[in-house]
């Protein structure tokens, strides 16, 4: 990726280009004459333009082809002052004020929109200024602007050397500028919101502070280099400022680089130079100019340095310490001002549209303890994270630690001391490990925009990493750590922020066992430094051993409060979270023997998502009429298998075929046409689409279109609760409902296999009872099965043979009666279903 | 890759003809550069195309007579954009890399306003062949480089408004004004030409060059009590004026600066384009015998796109540039050389030339930057995709 | 006065809608756009004109050259400056749209020329008298017209297979993908009909202005305004917005004249997305955690 960061490591890099500039820029005005030096001098002044730019673009996240408009404003405060007899470095000055102000006025509108919504009120803004600058005619002078915009008194050295000179240090000081920007504190806190703006405001960061100011500064650049533009062209009108130059100053940024030092500077001498080279050209000229600019486009698309950086770039490799300086890190997370009664939730309570997702829940967390929320999928834990975080507002309820925080925004709770970690990590791409962790120390401060980090403050950080177990190296880029080094890097970020609280959502989904049990000590660790800990885990055998307290929630309502020994006796906890494993499905009557001539066969399936592979060397074989089961732990790589299959994700080696023919390299859409349906996870319905609409979506890839209206029928027949709600929109239907939906519509395919990812998550009981029977009513009919579902009791109380995947390996396979009855796997997989 | 063929289908033949061009240039000796920045492309590309036509055949004519100064006459174009920054720069790089003797001024008057400080800063003669703004020539320099072979703005608008009394009894005219430099400069002209006649006016309305529907505009002028109207805009939004006169049902007289002659305004006006009286330079219709038809042979011959002449649209660019050349030729051969400072002098001891335009006699002097005067205008309009004098 | 102009500028808002149409249907399926929509429409009116004028065909047949080359360019658009980026997560689509209609606008100066032309067809310019003013035939047809399309579009939607697999791959296009539905192709298809409607606007519009290579950049600019404001993946809101901006545009050229129209409506569309972020009639989706 296009890190800033990428360069860090090599200290004196950036520093001795940047010399090397300033010094190749200042012989360059002594030397050059006349013509040459003009077009030098617009490079350089393009240069600082994009440079600012880059600032929106490249570290904020941003977007603005309204650029020109800031540019055109510093022009004509220069312009107006320096007629007006002021020096021309006070007018600099002027202009850079104002245009920054302007900037952070514009950010009010803009910052509250996004995508192709910004870029418009960037557009907006461009041609009211644009307008506005014609029309203001008694101080701007209309159309024709402003003529005789005297030249700065350089003494003896004639002016265009003394401006060329000026703009090449000002060039110099916005690469500089940049540089130093993106790897202070307040550089990261507007990357940190870039990368992911809900782990930003978890962390602290207020994101319209930190968009505002790097609008702020962008425009101030622009203004900045603006102002030495009038005295270099002697004229300004407001043609000179056109709107397709802001797009122009955008490509230069986007094809330079966004992101890097240099970037700009590449841009800018694209679109200036290549206009002039191409000026003999005539008429022709903008022709060949777009020309260029496409090529551009084509072969760099993620910008010219972006791809050498990330050819040549190579960090220096940094790895903490094995054991932690426990003192230096217990009186950094210790808290001073103790709040002896902790955390106290109380009736805290939110609906969506019709659903009341939560409802009366209170719990208390205290100092030094661990607090777990259990239920089963749907109960609304993760929406109580989401309300003492602040991401949701309660509708009811108070939410104290000194005072009573509900309802404020995830920033104040963050800078409260609330930390907090997500299902799916939510590590700041584009920064490194380190970076990560001192995002998280800034509590949300900005701090400066030049310093480099304290030095201190990294040695606590890599207290922080080696407290939580993590050993690779803290110059890694976030998005490129494996699975188990992002969950425990999310950990010590959220420590970073030192908090009193802790929130942890499913911390050890998708980890290994030995992995988990790591986990499960480092939070024993944690909360012997006085942090209140509260876990939202599905893991029993972690929440029982950890726990002091355990909120058990069913249907977002508080059914049991105590002791994990309490809480696991409770009849209406085992009923209400264990309540499935009850059911019993209707066995095979007679056990499967069919055709050996493979539906599907998998081979040394290897899948990676561009880091660490998540399935490796997998191999499985489904015969026709087969119901085959994987298991796994949640993460163990069980849907991405699916997914490879059903062609969604390529995978990276290995070979799927179906029905005798390679599939691996197709696309989902024609291997659905070769008779593979996948019932998805989350069932993914259509959602404004009607249930009928839904079916009929289904066999979209069938060949023969006849009997369609029949299959419907057949498939109502089969879930006869969709026969009333067959003309609603399938998204208003209940999740069990949606699921038999997504049943049907695979069914409806008439799919030679069909695959089901996780059909029974997030259902009542009642409704996976309904589900199962009538997948084994399916399986009886001789349709030919792979299923994979996280309950893997109910998934082998249907299979014929089951394989067991453990982080992405085949670990176990063989019958499903052999597998029910195996005591390791219990051990390893349905403890959580048993605990 | 489909387009990469197109574009090579485009290109191609157009980088050959460019080579071609450069390389039969080279072989003379040290060619006499001729600079010209003007609005290649874009809305005003078409008048960069005029220029260029008679820029080209006044300098065929030149080059096959045996040059200036015994050299060979070369033109390098530059496309401003309509960007007075683009044309400043051009004109820098004109001037300063290429040395060209002389550098031509396009359509925009924005774009010459800019490049005239530095025509006199850097003593290069700039010459002027259609922006009609009045401080282009008039713009205060002691030392003035400047020149034009064009209307002049101040003078258009006193010959319109009395064409307007003359002709139709104008009595409180409506100005219907394009938002541009051009517009505002005409505003100023037509407030004078009006107050000095004590004659008031029932209104300015500014029009945009992309408004589709001028009836509120118009409307407003109508209701103020306008008996006629005044009008500066290019061709388009002329006959979006004519349109949505159209469209009101008003029957108005309308005297206009030259905009229309810029393009087929009596096709995008429809039926009354011809009840526009434009003023003009020169037009080829009237001059079928004698250097007009000379000219207008040489055209359809070097230009096969060329056929009648509705093609020759608009004839002010190539007549006032033809003119212009030629004159800058004599001015050339006068001074001896083609430092800036003696060229200037030329234009002054230029006597007689005998020109597409009219006859001309000491054209230049230093106080008189411009060749051509209020009785050199003629009151034109559109009969059959023509231009033509009108009867009076 | 008043009269005359509501009508007008309700035809320039219709005028704005179909564009904005285009912006629409591409960015439901893609989240993308053609950013140089203006330039199809260009397309559009000088194919028109080619067709009908300098080659002399029968309107109708024109229409359909005219509209079915404009579906070709849509593809194009699609697959050389979309496609090439999108696929690679690069946000690089928007300015090679930009830039290739930059290219566009030139390569038409050069084969179309560069006079402005007037697209002039038997009783377009037909005058009516109503409500005691004068108004163009042409004004009232593009309301019709505009209305009947989106009608039609709505139809397509709610009643084909074809609007069920758009609205399929609209709605999730990972699961439609799954059902077999090529996605791609529905992309492309819709960048087809963005551009067909960009070249419906032009050859309803040329009557009404001249067709030159820059007519269309201003507008497309504006009806980009109209999607945004309309909350771009709102069919409705997209629609009324056109119309609410071309009425605005109309009243402020009436009370204020046309020089302040764009700083104005500009202004208005600051205005709007400050108090709605996600455009007049677009919803804000509950962000998941």
């Amino acid at each position: 990726m296009m890190s800033p960061n990428s360069l860090v490591s090599h200290r004196w890099l950036v520093p001795s280009l940047l010399g090397l500039l300033a010094l190749t820029g200042s012989v360059l005005s002594f030397t050059l004459g006349g013509y040459g030096l003009l077009v030098m001098t617009l490079i350089a002044l393009t240069t600082v333009v994009c440079s600012g730019l880059n600032i929106l673009i490249g570290l904020s996240g941003q977007i603005s082809f309204g650029h020109v408009a800031f540019y055109a404003i510093g022009a004509y405060i220069s312009a107006l002052m320096t007629m007006a007899g002021v020096p021309l470095v006070l007018a600099m000055a002027s202009a850079a004020v104002v245009t920054a102000a302007v900037g952070a006025l514009l950010a009010i509108p803009a910052v509250r929109v996004s995508g192709p919504y910004l870029a418009m009120v960037t557009i907006a803004f461009g041609f009211i200024v644009h307008h506005g600058l014609i029309e203001w005619r008694s101080l701007t002078g209309g159309a024709n602007g402003l003529i005789g915009v005297p030249m700065p008194d350089t003494g003896s050295l004639p002016a265009s050397t003394g401006l060329a000179l000026m703009a090449v240090a000002l060039m110099v000081a916005s690469l500089l500028f940049f540089h130093r920007l993106s790897g202070s504190s307040c550089g990261r806190a507007i990357r940190s919101v870039k990368a992911t703006e809900i782990a930003a405001r978890s962390l602290g960061f207020n994101p319209i502070q930190t968009k505002t100011l790097a609008f702020a500064l962008s425009a101030l650049f622009a203004g900045l280099s603006g102002s030495l533009l009038s005295p270099l062209m002697m004229f300004i009108n407001p043609d000179s400022f056109p709107f397709t130059q802001s797009i122009l100053f955008v490509l230069a940024v986007i094809v330079g680089g966004a992101g890097t030092v240099f970037g700009p500077l590449l841009g800018a001498i694209l679109i200036v130079l290549v206009p002039e080279l191409l000026s003999s050209m005539a008429e022709m000229r903008l022709l060949l100019f777009a020309g260029v600019l496409l090529a551009v486009l084509w072969i760099a698309p993620t910008g010219a340095l972006g791809v050498l950086q990330a050819r040549f770039s190579k960090s220096e490799r940094v790895i903490p310490r094995q054991q932690p300086d426990t003192n230096r890190l217990a009186s950094f997370l210790t808290c001073d001002a103790g709040v002896p009664d902790g955390l106290r939730v109380k009736d805290i309570g939110i609906r969506f549209g019709g659903v009341q997702a939560a409802e009366r829940v209170s719990f208390t967390a205290k100092p030094g303890s661990v607090t777990s929320i259990i239920g089963p999928n749907g109960a609304g834990k993760t929406t109580v994270l989401n309300m003492v975080s602040g991401f949701y507002a309660p509708d009811s309820g108070r939410i104290d630690l000194d005072s009573d925080l509900a309802g404020l925004p995830a920033w104040k709770i963050a800078r409260a001391g609330i930390a907090r970690t997500y299902q799916t990590t939510q590590l700041f791409a584009g920064l490194t490990v380190l970076e990560n962790l001192l995002a998280g120390m800034q509590r949300g401060r900005l701090g400066d925009c030049w310093r480099k980090p304290d030095p201190r403050q990294v040695d606590i950080a890599m207290d922080l990493l080696a407290l939580v177990g993590y050993r690779g190296s803290v110059h890694t880029l976030a998005e490129a750590l494996p699975h188990v080094d992002r969950r425990l890097v999310e950990i010590a970020r959220a420590l970073a922020l030192k908090p009193r609280v802790l929130l942890l959502d499913e911390p050890a989904a998708g980890l290994s066992r030995a992995d988990t049990d790591q986990v499960t000590e480092l939070l024993r660790t944690i909360s012997g430094f006085g942090i209140a800990v509260i876990l939202v885990e599905h893991d029993m055998t972690m929440v029982m051993s950890v726990s002091d307290r355990i909120l058990v929630l069913d249907s977002g309502r508080p059914i049991a409060w105590g002791e994990p020994e309490e809480v696991r006796a409770n009849p209406e906890v085992v009923k209400a979270y264990l309540g499935s494993t009850d059911y019993q499905a209707p066995p095979r009557p007679k056990a499967w023997d069919g055709s050996r001539d493979a539906t599907l066969f998998v081979k040394d399936l290897l899948i990676d998502y561009g880091a660490a592979p998540v399935v490796e060397g997998a191999s499985l074989v489904v015969n026709p009429g087969e119901l085959i089961a994987i298991l796994g732990a949640n993460g163990a790589g069980k849907s991405s298998i699916l997914q490879a299959i059903a062609g969604l994700h390529s995978a990276s080696k290995g070979s799927v075929v179906l029905n005798n023919e390679n599939i691996e390299t197709l696309d989902a859409n024609q291997i659905a046409g070769k008779g593979l349906a996948l019932v998805p996870e989350g069932r993914q319905v259509f959602p404004e689409l009607s249930v009928r609409d839904n079916l009929l979506m289904g066999a979209y890839s069938r060949a023969d279109r006849a009997d369609l209206d029949q299959d419907v029928d057949d498939i109502l027949a089969r879930f006869p609760r969709l026969k009333d709600r067959i003309n609603s929109p399938a998204g208003l239907l209940s999740g069990g409902e949606q699921q038999m939906v997504a049943v049907g519509r695979g069914l409806m395919a008439k799919p030679s296999i069909l695959l089901l990812d996780e059909p029974s998550l997030g259902l009542a009981p009642a409704m996976v009872a309904e589900l199962y029977d009538a997948l084994a009513t399916l399986r009886d009919e001789g349709v030919t099965l792979l299923l994979v579902d996280q309950m893997a009791n109910l998934a082998l109380q249907v299979a014929d043979r089951a394989y067991v995947l453990e982080t992405g390996r085949v670990v176990h396979s063989g019958d499903a009666e052999t597998l029910r009855n195996d005591p390791e796997l219990e051990a390893a997989y349905l403890g959580e279903n048993v605990a | 890759m489909r387009l990469t063929t197109r574009i090579k289908h485009w290109f191609l033949p157009l980088a050959a003809t460019g080579l071609l061009s450069l390389t039969s240039l080279a072989h003379a000796d040290a060619p006499l550069k001729i600079g010209l920045v003007a609005s290649l492309s874009g809305q005003s590309a078409k008048s960069g195309e005029a220029i260029t036509r008679g820029l080209t055949i006044a300098i065929d004519e030149i080059n096959a007579k045996g040059g200036i100064l015994g050299r060979q006459v070369e033109l390098l174009r530059r496309d401003d954009e309509s960007n007075p920054n683009k044309g400043l720069l051009a004109a820098r790089e004109l001037v300063q890399r290429e040395e060209v003797a002389v550098l031509f001024g396009g359509l925009d008057t924005p774009v010459s306003l800019a490049i005239v400080p530095l025509a006199n800063q850097m003593k290069f003669p700039f010459m002027g062949v259609w922006a009609a703004g009045t401080p282009i020539t008039q713009n205060g320099a002691d030392e003035n480089y400047v020149f034009r072979v064009s209307a002049v703005d101040e003078l258009v608008d006193e010959a319109l408004v009395q064409y307007g009394i003359d002709e139709f009894g104008m009595k409180k005219p409506g100005m219907v004004l394009i938002n541009n430099p051009w517009g505002e400069s005409n505003e100023k002209g037509f407030r004078h030409a009006l107050e000095s006649r004590d004659m008031e006016w029932a209104g300015i309305e500014r029009v945009e060059s992309n408004d589709i529907d001028m009836v509120p505009q118009l409307s407003r002028l109508k209701n103020a009590g306008a008996d006629s109207l005044l009008m500066v805009a290019n061709v388009s939004p002329s006959a979006q004026v004519v349109k949505s006169l159209d469209r009101m049902g008003w029957d108005v007289p309308i005297v206009s600066h030259w905009g229309p002659a810029g393009g087929r305004f009596s096709e995008l006006a429809g039926e009354n384009a011809a009840k526009v009286h434009f003023i003009q330079t020169f037009t080829f219709v009237e001059n079928q015998q004698g250097k007009g038809a000379d000219v207008m042979a040489t055209l359809k011959q070097r230009y096969p796109e060329i056929k009648d002449l509705a093609d020759v649209t608009p004839a002010v660019g190539i007549a006032n540039a033809y003119d212009a050349m030629h004159l800058t030729a004599l001015a050339i051969e006068n001074a001896g050389s083609t430092e800036g400072q003696a060229i200037r002098k030329g234009y002054f001891a230029i006597d007689d030339y005998e020109g597409l335009i009219k006859n001309y006699s000491k054209p230049f002097s230093p106080e008189q930057p411009d060749a051509l005067g209020p009785d050199d205008y003629l009151f034109t309009h559109f009969v059959d995709g023509r231009i033509v004098p009108v009867d009076r | 006065m008043i009269t005359a102009s509501i009508i007008s500028g309700l035809g320039m808002g219709s005028m704005y809608a179909l564009l904005a149409l285009g912006f629409h249907i591409t960015f439901i399926v893609s989240q993308t756009v053609n950013f140089a929509q203006g330039s199809a429409m260009m397309v559009g009116s000088v194919l028109g004109y080619t067709f009908c004028i300098t080659l002399g065909i029968p309107w109708v047949v024109a229409a359909f050259l005219t509209l079915s080359l404009c579906a070709l360019y849509g593809l194009a658009i699609e697959r050389f400056l979309v496609r090439p980026f999108h696929s690679r997560g690069s946000e690089a689509w928007l300015l090679a749209t930009v830039a290739g209609g930059l290219l566009v606008d030139n390569l038409v100066m050069f084969t179309f020329g560069k006079e402005p032309r007037r697209f002039l067809l038997e009783g377009v310019d037909h005058r009516l008298e109503l409500f005691g003013t004068g108004i163009g035939l042409m004004q009232l047809i593009l309301p019709v017209v505009v209305a009947a399309i989106v009608l039609a579009l709505v139809l397509v939607r709610r009643f084909t297979r074809l609007g069920k697999v758009l609205d399929a791959t609209v709605q999730n296009p990972t699961a439609a993908r799954m059902m077999g539905i090529h996605v791609t192709r529905v992309v492309a298809l819709s960048f087809a009909v963005s551009t067909v409607f960009a070249g419906i606007a032009g050859l309803l519009i040329a009557p009404l202005v001249s067709v030159h290579s820059e007519m269309g950049m201003l507008f497309g600019l504006k009806a980009f305004a109209v999607a945004i404001l309309g909350g771009i993946s709102s069919l409705n809101g997209v629609v009324l917005a056109g119309l609410l901006f071309g009425l605005v545009e109309a009243l402020i050229i009436v009370y204020l004249g046309s020089t302040l129209s764009q700083i104005l409506t500009f202004s208005l569309v600051i205005a709007a997305l400050a108090l709605r972020p996600n455009g007049l009639f677009g919803s804000k989706k509950l962000v998941k955690v």
